[in-house]
Order: C-alpha cells, then structure tokens, then sequence
C-alpha cells in the first residue's frame, strides 16, 4: 500500500510490488494522489523501480499521469557501472522541452498590436501536422545540426553566441553520433527542423502577471508586466523514429543481456554495452536536433517581433529538457534513501521532468550560479505557467528534478466530446486570449481542463521544496500546431 | 464475423483494437485505424503501391513493425495508404502490398501526428473464428 510520508510525499515500500530493487516516491497532495491512483501511474512507478541498477528512489513528480512503460512525469537513476539505459525512459518525443524568452515591452506596449504580432508568428513559424519547414537541410548538413545542436543554429545566423548560454547543457548533448541515427529518422526530420510541430506543442505570448521572488526574477530578466514568449516543442518525427528503431534494437539486447522486464516498453540495455551507448549517442543527436529547432524558432520570434513592435531584442531566460536522460555527479543521502550514501555518477532518466539545479551547480553559467536554474513549467493551453528555480532540495532527493507542466488528466477523446472548437474559442476570447490553430480537432483535443490544474501542481512542487515559484505568466495570445 | 476497429481512450494518447475473422484481417484494419487518426483517409485514393516485408520475435513485435512501416511511409517517405493487402503472415513474417498516393497538402486532410507505436498493453490473440489486436499509440 502507499504510505504518505507528509503533505506532499506518498512512498511506494518496495514490498509493494515483487522485483522492486528500491522504493517508489510520488509527489502529491491528498487530493491529487487519488486522482493519480485512478490509472496505471503507480504501477508504473514500481515497474520502473524493478529495473536493474535503479538508485534512490523511482520518483513521480504532482503532474504525473499513465505514461508507456514509465509514466509520464517520471524521474529515475541508473548507476553507471550496474545500471541499464531504458529508450521508454526517455519517450519518443525526445528533448521535448521549453524555451522561454523575456521581451523588452510591457503588456500596455504589444496589447494594441497583439492580432499582428500573432498573425505574423503564425505566418514565419511552421507548425500543425504533416512535414515541411522553411528550410530543408542536405543529409551532410544534417549530420552538423545533430552533433552542434543550437551551436549549429548560431552558426547559421540564428541567434547568437550568449543565447547558448542560457540553454541547458548549453543546446548540445556531448557525444552525439549521427552515424547512429538511422537513415529513416533522418528521412523524418530533414525537412522539420524550425517546425513547431502539433499535439501539445505551441507557441504562447504570455504576460508576468505575478512574481513571487523579486531578486530571483530580475537574475532571470523578469518583471511584472512584461511581455514574455514560450515555446513548447521537440526532435519532431527524427526523435520518435531514433526512440522506435533503438526500442527494437533494446528488445533483442534484452536477450543477449538476461535482462527480463514487467512490460516490454521498458526495454533496457546495461549503459555500458554497445547497444547502451549507440542509443545515448543517437538520443543525444535527437537531443540537439530539438535544441536546434528551438533556437530558429527563437530567431524567426525575433524577426517577427522587430518586425511589428520595431525591437527583436528577446533575451532567453532559459530552456530545458523534459524528456532526456542525462549523466550526471549526484550525493546520495543514505538517509533519505536507506541505501549507500556518498557521490556517484548515475544516468538520469527525466521522462516528463525538469532538471532543476540550484545555486552554485557547475553545470550553470556564471550568471546563474548566484540564484539557480530556471525551471519553467508550462501549463495548458490557456491557463498559466511558471518560471521556478533549482534548489538543494532537489539535489538531496529527486536528482536534481522537478515537475514538467500541468499534466493531462483527461483523454483525447474525452476532451473532444465534451467540448466543441467553436466553445472553447469563445471560452479563450472571454479571457481576452486570442488563438490561433492549425486544426480545430488539435484545439479541443488541448482544451485546458483536460489537463491538471497548473498551478496546483506547482504549489506541491513548491511546498515540497523541490523548486521555489518565482514568477508567473497568464496568456495573451496562443499559437497552436 | 465482421472486420472493424475502435478507438480506445488512453489518459496521454490514444488506442486501437482492430478484429476480422482472423489475424490478418486483424492486422490490416489496425493500419486501417493508424491512417485514419492521422488524416482523413476518404481523400486518398489508391493511385500506386508498396511491397512491404517485415520479420518480427513474435506477433506483438510485428504488429508494432507493421504500424511503424505504415507511419514511416507518411512520414519519412511522404507516402499515404489507404488499402492494405496482407499476404502473408505468421508470428515471424508478414508481407503485403498497400496502395495510396504520394502525400498532397492541397488535397489530403491531416487530422493528428502519430509520434510512435508503443507496446504499452498490446494484445494479439486469435481463434478459429476471430482475430484481435490491441496497440497504444503516442501521439
């Protein structure tokens, strides 16, 4: 049975499930756990807590839902000597993240040109179903994009130098292998990069309409009542296929290594064999393509914004994986976790998860040191989000990791029924947000109470300590695949 | 017995169970499901067609193989399918010829980005009057 440790903590014991090598934790409040408890997310947690080499706990951040294999707000380490590198643990959408840029205006200021400016982002950024980009990049120029990532946008004319230092691992992954991206997945994206994409993805300008920690928020470059843009998207069709031809690849290592799992979407191979590291450095390729993909969608923000506001200066504030697995130098407290303590260097697997570090990480740059990540959390389509900041607390138990966004609590086709695209535009316009939609099937699909409360989400985060709130954005405007 | 399939609700994503009077047909109406979640298949008509051959472990394996070759023809090789024809199929083989077009934004409707075929809860079962298939999709 789950035990609530306190307010915010339910431990999963590992006498719950045959097989579990270390304890499940899940991140909630009393009201949310029973709503976590209505799907598979607890058996998930445990699934993944029988895998081989798993340390401290398998973690499931307050957004958590069912996910496949893992759940979908899922945070798990592997130990790199023992421990196994899992494809689902990272998803298909891989380095599915946000990127979030601080304007130099104010809401008064972008309000009266609000139509134009969205109409133009919905005109210089692809998005919606089906393939093409603006630009269609040869197979050799691929392969630069997947080892540089945002570094090769840069290159290219898409922004500048100081932007890479505010992209986590600085918009490249060490050690991507574009030799080991199938031709398939590089068929799938040549022609997607600086695509938006559809599904969850979007683009929103947001207004800073309440900020929590001052001193923290002017680090970051935010102040109420600035105008602020974050874009949701990832490696497009080139990561999903890297994820299902490495998923296939991990099925027959499965054989080859003994390695017996719950459910086979948790396909592993020990981090150490060949299989192991051809899949890390075929995700860290998919990585950088969506680093990429990011970035030009921040260059053609830019231009629209100079465009029609006369300034393009937009800063970023930060950008972060939410699907990756990363490795990383963690302590393990034997305390918290009843297991072995002291420094090792274990594989992360962030499935729907932020990493958020806090002051003084060496894997920030200078001006970060001082206050810490940006851990940005977006919400659904409509509602708000927030900017948090990495803490101790986090370092001390959940590896460095906080939630990831507000977390779907109904399907689709629930969404779909209970809501007509027409109502739900009226619903936005009501709130004085305008949208604008590829189709209208991907909007009611992403109405914003098919997801949970966002900021509920955040307060447990909050309260828990795994990051501290520091400001939060309410839309003005949204740009939908 | 009468072949079809039905969408299945899934807290992220999306599902199939696809049935027919035996496995085969099971299999085609799955991929029948798959293109009508990522575009209106009444707009494709069947203009060319593709020899597949795929070797799988077992059914599941190959009924994920399956899906995932049908999704790379509209994603990576820009080709959408609307007949399938399965020639051949044992737990360690399938063959078939599927029929389509090239893919045309001007007249083919796209409805929703199929990111992957997972092996979350899936199911293939069959007897001597019946075969079923169940597969979760990521969208």
């Amino acid at each position: 049975m789950i035990q609530k440790i306190d307010d915010y903590r339910f431990l999963i014991p590992k006498s719950y499930k045959t097989g579990m090598r270390i304890d499940g934790l899940i991140y909630a409040d009393e009201e949310m756990i029973k709503h976590i408890e209505k799907d598979q997310t607890k058996e998930q947690v445990a699934n993944v807590a029988t895998l081989p080499g798993m340390i401290g706990r398998s973690l499931a951040m307050p957004d958590a839902h069912q996910g496949y294999g893992f759940c979908i707000g899922g945070v798990a380490a592997a130990d790199i000597e023992e421990g196994v590198v899992s494809a689902g643990g990272v998803g298909f959408d891989i380095n599915c993240g946000v990127r979030l840029l601080s304007s130099p205006f104010m809401e008064n200021e972008v309000r009266p040109k609000l139509e134009q400016l969205l109409n133009q982002l919905f005109r210089d950024i692809p998005c919606g179903t089906g393939r093409s980009g603006l630009l269609e990049v040869t197979k050799a120029e691929l392969d630069n994009v997947l080892i540089d990532g945002a570094s090769w946008a840069v290159r290219n004319g898409y922004g500048n130098e100081e932007d890479l230092k505010h992209i986590e691992e600085y918009g490249k992954i060490p050690g991507a292998d574009p030799s080991l991206v199938s031709s398939r997945a590089k068929e799938r994206g040549h022609d997607q990069l600086g695509t938006l994409g559809s599904g969850n993805h979007f683009l929103e300008i947001q207004v800073v309409s309440e900020v929590y920690d001052e001193e923290t928020a002017k680090n970051f470059g935010m102040r109420k009542n600035q105008i602020v843009v974050l874009i949701h998207s990832g490696s497009r069709g080139l990561g999903h296929q890297v994820c299902t031809d490495y998923l296939d690849i991990m099925q027959e290592g499965m054989k080859k290594y003994g390695i017996k799992v719950v459910d086979r979407q948790l396909a592993c191979v020990p981090i150490k064999s060949k299989e192991g590291k051809d899949y890390l450095a075929a995700m860290a390729a998919a990585a950088n393509f969506a680093f990429a993909n990011r970035q030009m969608i921040t260059h053609w923000t830019r231009e629209a914004f100079q465009r029609i506001m006369g300034n393009g200066d937009l800063k970023i504030v930060y950008d972060v994986c939410h699907n990756i697995a990363k490795f990383e130098e963690h302590d393990i407290d034997p305390e918290i976790f009843g297991t072995d303590g002291g420094k090792k260097k274990v594989l992360v697997h962030r499935k729907g998860a932020t990493r958020a570090f806090p002051k003084g990480h060496k894997a920030l740059p200078e001006e970060l040191q001082k206050f810490g990540q940006p851990v940005l959390i977006p919400g659904s389509m409509g509602t708000c989000s927030y900017v948090l900041v990495g803490t101790e607390q986090a370092m001390k138990e959940t590896f460095g990791s906080s939630c990831h966004g507000a977390g779907r609590a109904m399907s689709r086709a629930q969404a779909k029924r209970e809501t007509s695209a027409e109502k739900l535009l009226q619903q936005m316009k009501s709130q004085n947000i305008l949208v604008r939609a590829q189709t209208k099937s991907g909007l009611t699909e992403e109405k914003p109470d098919a997801y949970k409360n966002v900021s509920e989400v955040v307060e447990v985060v909050h309260n828990a300590g795994i990051a501290k709130k520091v400001a939060k954005m309410t839309p003005i405007a949204v740009m939908k695949g | 017995m009468k072949r079809g399939y039905v969408i299945l609700d899934h807290p992220a994503d999306m599902g199939i169970e696809a049935y027919g009077k035996n496995l085969k047909e099971a299999f085609e109406e799955a991929a029948i499901a798959l293109n009508s979640i990522i575009l209106d298949l009444t707009t494709v008509e069947p203009i060319q067609h593709r020899k597949i051959e795929i070797k799988a472990s077992d059914y599941e394996h190959l009924l994920v193989k399956w899906l995932s070759e049908i999704l790379y023809l509209y994603d990576g090789d820009n080709f959408v399918c609307c007949e399938f024809d399965i020639e051949d199929l044992n737990p360690n083989f399938l063959k078939a010829e599927v029929k389509g077009e090239i893919f045309n934004n001007q007249k083919h409707q796209t409805k929703l980005d199929v990111k992957a075929v997972t092996y979350h809860q899936i199911l293939v079962c069959e007897n001597s009057e019946r075969g079923l298939v169940r597969v979760f999709l990521d969208i």
